[in-house]
């Protein structure tokens, strides 16, 4: 830890927003170097590049875990395979997008798109900007399905490999897949949403991938997706409870469906790091709070739609204002996470341990805190157009 | 004592000059006296750094008593006007707290992007003048 750079990124005031955990974004740099088709001589003024999607503006730290911690998670192949992977289900036994929509195959068909359509019809434009956000969001699992494979002692090292490991990214992977797949079926029959600007949010997320900071550790890489998965659980339920309170029970099925499978993924996640501070307790007490101070990011934070510089900022904050993921729930996620892990009653830490130990436990009443300031205060309420649903506007 | 910039000593030495008190309690002011005790009005002419937005040294000593306490720095760890919070060892979670303790030690409100431009106790206090004259206007 002691290698790590850790650069001190000057937070905004909206600190507390979830969005913001996230570095802020960068956009490209303000020299256009030749592009490949023109032929004319290289221009070297502050024009800023048409179509940038943001970067990440953090230094890119890999392989913070000391070496000799890998060999800790080849000896725990046994125990993943017996304690980890019975959290996947079997795919016979799994539900399919094609469960919850119209059925192409059936005389029905035309009917039930139009019955689709129709509940869609009440749905307000801000739940569609968030269901739209968190379709995208799922619509980008190359990234994290690369993201768990950056991390040392547990990666897939062929794309077939037959460790317990391998075997639960590929399986989770694919379960993920379900999710982006419905989410998009169901938006694209909807007929209230710009497809292609939605799709081309998705290609240019899925080519900026993202750093969550977890430099190839798996200590930081698990609690990274039990932070998440738990995130997605809390949001996906969110807006199962809003599409049903719009009248559109079908569509609150496929969102509680989405959740239940974030729960048993969190469920699984959690026991991984729950092995590991027992085994290492003062290691994982010590990633943990790394974690932490550089904030858990959200998967999405660099998405971009060709248009909105700020595009993730506006769509958090539709989501912060109709509660369907909030800075509490930022909080409350670590309280939660504190809690199941027993971080209060790790003991024979070292110094260091018991400073991170004291810091993380600390940590969630500060944010909660910080965002109470932060809704008290007198808000200027700005309304802003979302391509995603042919620039109609949306109160952030 | 780390040397310090020109203006730290000038925003200070324009109120110290008349009135050297040496106060031993607070770092911020120590620091203070030592300078007007050694330098005379031709550096104020000299100087580069224009004078007219720096705060008084007790709003300093405020601004200095609640980024301690936020940091939890010892007592005889002195605190610089110019030093930045991160050199302190803050990170940007301190740095929002400091700022929502000096809103409510000051009864002020900081706008984001103000709070934004806040790395340093000098920062921090001038703004903090700015707004109480703004809210007395």
């Amino acid at each position: 830890m002691a290698l790590k750079l850790n650069p001190m990124t000057f937070q905004s005031r909206k600190y507390p927003s979830f969005s913001l955990p996230s570095m802020a974004s960068l956009r490209s740099p303000k020299f256009v170097a030749a592009s490949v088709l023109s032929s004319g001589p290289k221009e070297v003024e502050n024009v800023k590049k048409p179509f940038s999607p943001p970067r990440e503006v953090h230094v890119q730290v890999t392989h913070s875990m000391p070496p000799q911690k890998i060999e800790l998670f080849k000896n725990l192949e046994d125990w993943a395979e017996q304690n980890i992977l019975v959290h996947l289900k079997p795919v016979e036994k799994c539900w399919q997008p094609q469960d919850f929509l119209p059925d192409p195959a059936s005389e029905g068909f035309h009917d039930q798109v139009k019955e689709l359509r129709e509940r869609a019809k009440e749905l307000p434009d801000d739940y569609l900007v968030v269901l739209v956000g968190d379709m995208i969001t799922e619509e980008a699992l190359p990234t994290y399905q690369t993201m768990l494979n950056t991390l040392d002692g547990v990666r897939d090292e062929t794309g077939a490999s037959l460790t317990s490991w391998a075997v639960w990214t590929r399986a989770w992977t694919a379960e993920e897949n379900r999710h982006g797949d419905l989410l998009n079926k169901y938006l694209y029959l909807c007929g209230r949403v710009d497809m292609k600007q939605i799709e081309k949010t998705i290609q240019y997320l899925i080519g900026s991938g993202m750093d969550p900071r977890t430099e190839n550790s798996p200590y930081l890489g698990f609690i990274y997706t039990s932070f998440q998965e738990r995130a997605t659980f809390i949001s996906h339920g969110n807006t199962a409870r809003h599409a049903k309170e719009h009248g559109d029970i079908k569509l609150a099925q496929i969102c509680g469906t989405i959740a239940s499978d974030e729960k048993r993924h969190e469920t699984a996640y959690t026991k991984i790091v729950e092995k590991l501070f027992e085994i290492d307790p003062d290691g994982t007490v010590l990633e943990l709070a790394d974690m932490m101070k550089k904030k858990i990011s959200m998967p999405a934070h660099l998405m971009y739609d060709g248009r909105d510089d700020n595009l993730f900022e506006h769509f958090s904050a539709v989501a912060q204002r109709l509660g369907v993921y909030t800075a509490k729930d930022y909080a409350d996620i670590l309280e939660f996470l504190v809690g199941r892990w027993k971080v209060e009653e790790l003991t024979g830490l070292s110094g260091e341990g018991r400073k991170a130990q004291d810091y993380v436990c600390g940590l969630p009443p500060r944010i909660r805190r910080l965002e109470e300031r932060s809704q008290s205060r007198v808000k200027q309420s700005r309304a802003m157009p979302f391509s995603w649903i042919f620039d109609r506007e949306v109160k952030l | 004592m780390a040397s310090f910039s020109a203006t730290s000593s000038l925003s200070f030495f324009s109120v110290r000059a008349n009135n050297p008190q040496v106060s031993g309690r607070n770092s911020c002011l120590k620091v203070v006296s030592m300078v007007s005790a050694r330098n005379s009005f031709t550096s104020l002419r000299t100087a580069r750094f224009h004078v007219s937005c720096s705060a008084r040294p007790e709003t300093v000593e405020q601004v200095c008593e609640v980024v301690r306490k936020q940091l939890v720095l010892p007592a005889e760890r002195p605190l610089l006007p110019n030093t930045k919070f991160s050199e302190l060892g803050a990170d940007s979670l301190d740095t929002v707290e400091i700022v929502m303790g000096l809103e409510e030690k000051f009864d002020i409100e900081v706008a984001e992007e103000s709070a934004e431009n806040i790395t340093t106790v000098q920062e921090a206090a001038d703004l903090i003048e700015k707004l109480i004259l703004k809210k007395g206007a």
